[in-house]
């Protein structure tokens, strides 16, 4: 019973970080039509710059503004840098196939994430440093016996919910985000409309950059920070999003708690090692089953 | 269909293969011994560099995943030679068949799979597989591996050739296997097997109206290529140890880089890619081995420059180092 407990909240707890992950890519899915590989690179990049802002004094909560506001800035700029220059090529010079124009973006991103980490090493000496959590990493007290949900989970939870209000909110109520959803749905379209497409799409990597921020923020402090600390959290978030479907940010979320559980219970009752395999079988498993996803929309794979 | 056509394809494949051959021979003679192993190293990553080529360049699946399928080649190569003692020329074809056989599993379930779906799931994969060596330990020695190599040349070829170093073995036992993988993909490419991949990858439903299954070509593809990456994994696994650590998940970015640098169409873009991507930390030592520079940078400084490589080549000219030549065609 107590290991069902400690594999539900552990779950759930690491389930949220992991909807953020897969949010992130949802909305760069959904505004660029890009899977972005580099995200968890970015959301790395920014943890760097938070960690440095609290090594040299400053507080945690100023680094926490400021490592999402950067994360923020890079996911616009790398944007306009190399995807906005990508998507403006002519049919032709994209090497004139359907696969090769998907593909394109997928290895220009897998570029920015080795460009970023190894940045990131050479600016922050390799070294592993460990990241401060706002809120003490022990577990609450019932009835003398320690439950394994500690007050940083409920942080974690709750901050993820309100960024999944929040962006709900901004896709659904705001002309922004009107404007988002129809660049998303068909491009030339919108632009005809007069929907600033170049904008929304800058836009969605901001607040992409934004999300994968936090979630590295929050993921860091239960391991290091490296170079390489995020790529796992990519591809668990990868799988979150493609489960709950590219197209659907409350997917994601989904699929964030149902891989955070997966992880958990595989790792309580079976073994950490039958973790990624575990992974790997969900993935192909819904791919096959589901290929939409549970939650994703119509025609979401005619890309 | 005629029979000339046939001879003509086989020729050309045989005359290219033969002049890379000369060219490495020529090469390896001016070469020290660090660069001939290094060599030995193009060669083992331009089969796998090949891989991805024919997969996605020619075939149109986006795949991250090569690297596992090397890691499939290995530990085959490795579990044959620890417990039968097989003689490396029939370990490396024994690896080859395993990774094609995976390939095959891997590429039914791919064939259902497009763009980004593809290139993550296939991601999982190059992360999932290596991790299999802890799970089955048994088996597999987990972390310490499996330790197998090339071994010692045979007498009649020192005979022949006088004193072999270890380097210039570890060339020689590569190249045979490189000048065939070459013949096959050149082969393949000039083929109406390449020219199928071709139209799959540049219109699905077009190439469906012409006749083409395209669900099981795409899985051919998929064979084809895990049978290459089998071969590079067994002779990379030969240079010294099969472990999890010798196929992490960034040997597949390796392998993409390459085959994206050099040109993703084409074979001599695979090998030049190879090339860059093998020897980008000497040149840079090369160039820079006059400043002091701290490891830190110099660790991560061949990184970055193939990161910005990659970026600049997709957003300026996507067609790679070869690509040129194939646009004004079109």
């Amino acid at each position: 019973m107590n290991t069902f407990l400690s594999a539900l909240f552990s779950g759930f707890a690491n389930g949220a970080v992991y909807s953020l992950v897969a949010l992130g890519l949802v909305i760069v899915w959904r505004g660029a039509g890009i899977v972005n590989f580099a995200q968890m690179g970015q959301a790395m990049f920014s943890t760097y710059i938070a960690s440095t802002m609290i090594i040299s004094g400053y507080s945690y909560w100023f680094g926490f503004i400021v490592a999402i506001l950067a994360g923020a800035v890079l996911g616009a700029f790398l944007d306009i840098l190399v995807m906005r220059p990508l998507s403006h090529k002519k049919r032709g010079e994209l090497l004139n196939s359907e696969t090769m124009r998907a593909a394109v973006p997928v290895i220009a991103s897998l570029g920015i994430l080795g460009v970023l980490q190894s940045m990131a090493g050479i600016i922050w000496v390799a070294e592993e440093r460990g990241f401060p959590a706002p809120f003490k990493q022990e577990g609450f007290t019932v009835g003398g016996t320690v439950m394994p949900f500690t007050s940083f989970d409920v942080f974690v939870v709750s901050v993820v919910f309100i960024a999944l209000a929040t962006t709900t909110i901004f896709f659904k109520k705001t002309g922004m985000g009107l404007a988002m959803r129809a660049t998303a749905l068909n491009q030339e379209v919108a632009k005809l409309s007069g929907i600033r497409t170049n904008h929304a799409r800058t836009l969605s990597w901001a607040i992409s950059g934004a999300a994968s921020s936090l979630a590295g923020l929050l993921i860091t402090p239960s391991s290091n920070l490296s170079p390489n600390t995020l790529d796992l959290a990519l591809i668990v978030g990868f799988t979150a999003a493609v489960v709950g479907g590219l197209n659907s940010p409350i997917g994601a979320v989904l699929g964030g708690f149902i891989v955070g559980l997966l992880i958990s219970f595989v790792t309580f009752y079976l073994s950490p090692e039958d973790v990624f395999i575990s992974i790997l079988a969900l993935l192909i498993f819904v791919l096959i089953v589901k290929p939409r996803g549970i939650l994703s929309g119509k025609d979401s794979r005619r890309v | 269909m005629s029979n000339t056509k046939h001879h003509s394809i086989f020729r050309k494949s045989l005359i290219r293969t033969l002049i890379f051959a000369l060219l490495i021979i020529f090469a390896q003679a001016n070469l020290d011994s660090y660069n001939q192993s290094q060599l030995a190293l193009v060669l083992i990553y331009f089969i796998g560099v090949l891989s991805v080529t024919l997969l996605t360049g020619i075939s149109g699946q986006l795949s991250l995943g090569q690297g596992a399928l090397m890691a499939v080649g290995g530990y085959t190569a490795g579990l044959v030679i620890t417990h039968y003692q097989l003689s490396m020329w029939l370990a490396v074809p024994v690896a080859m068949l395993g990774a094609a056989l995976a390939g095959l599993l891997l590429g039914a379930a791919a064939a259902r799979l497009s763009g980004p779906y593809l290139a993550g799931t296939t991601l999982v994969v190059a992360l999932a597989i290596p991790t299999l060596a802890n799970r089955f330990f048994s088996v597999f020695k987990g972390d310490e591996g499996l330790p197998i190599d090339v071994g010692y040349p045979p007498e009649w070829l020192s005979n022949l050739l006088g004193e072999i170093t270890y380097e210039e073995w570890e060339l020689y036992s590569v190249l045979p296997f490189a000048l065939i993988a070459l013949f096959f993909a050149s082969n393949i490419l000039l083929s109406r097997t390449g020219r199928v991949w071709k139209s799959i990858r540049d219109n699905q439903s077009a190439a469906s109206l012409s006749g083409i299954n395209y669900s099981r070509q795409k899985v051919f593809a998929f064979v084809v290529a895990s049978a290459f990456a089998g071969i590079a994994g067994a002779l990379y696994g030969m240079r010294g140890i099969v472990a999890p650590s010798i196929y992490p998940v960034s040997l597949s970015l390796t392998l993409l880089t390459a085959a994206v640098l050099g040109g993703i169409r084409s074979i001599a873009g695979a090998f030049i890619g190879t090339v860059i991507v093998v020897f980008l930390p000497d040149w840079i030592n090369l160039l820079l081995g006059n400043f002091e520079l701290s490891t830190q940078i110099s660790d991560y400084l061949p990184a970055l420059l193939s990161g910005i490589l990659l970026i600049v080549t997709v957003v300026i000219n996507p067609a790679g180092v070869m690509g040129t030549k194939l646009h004004k065609g079109k």
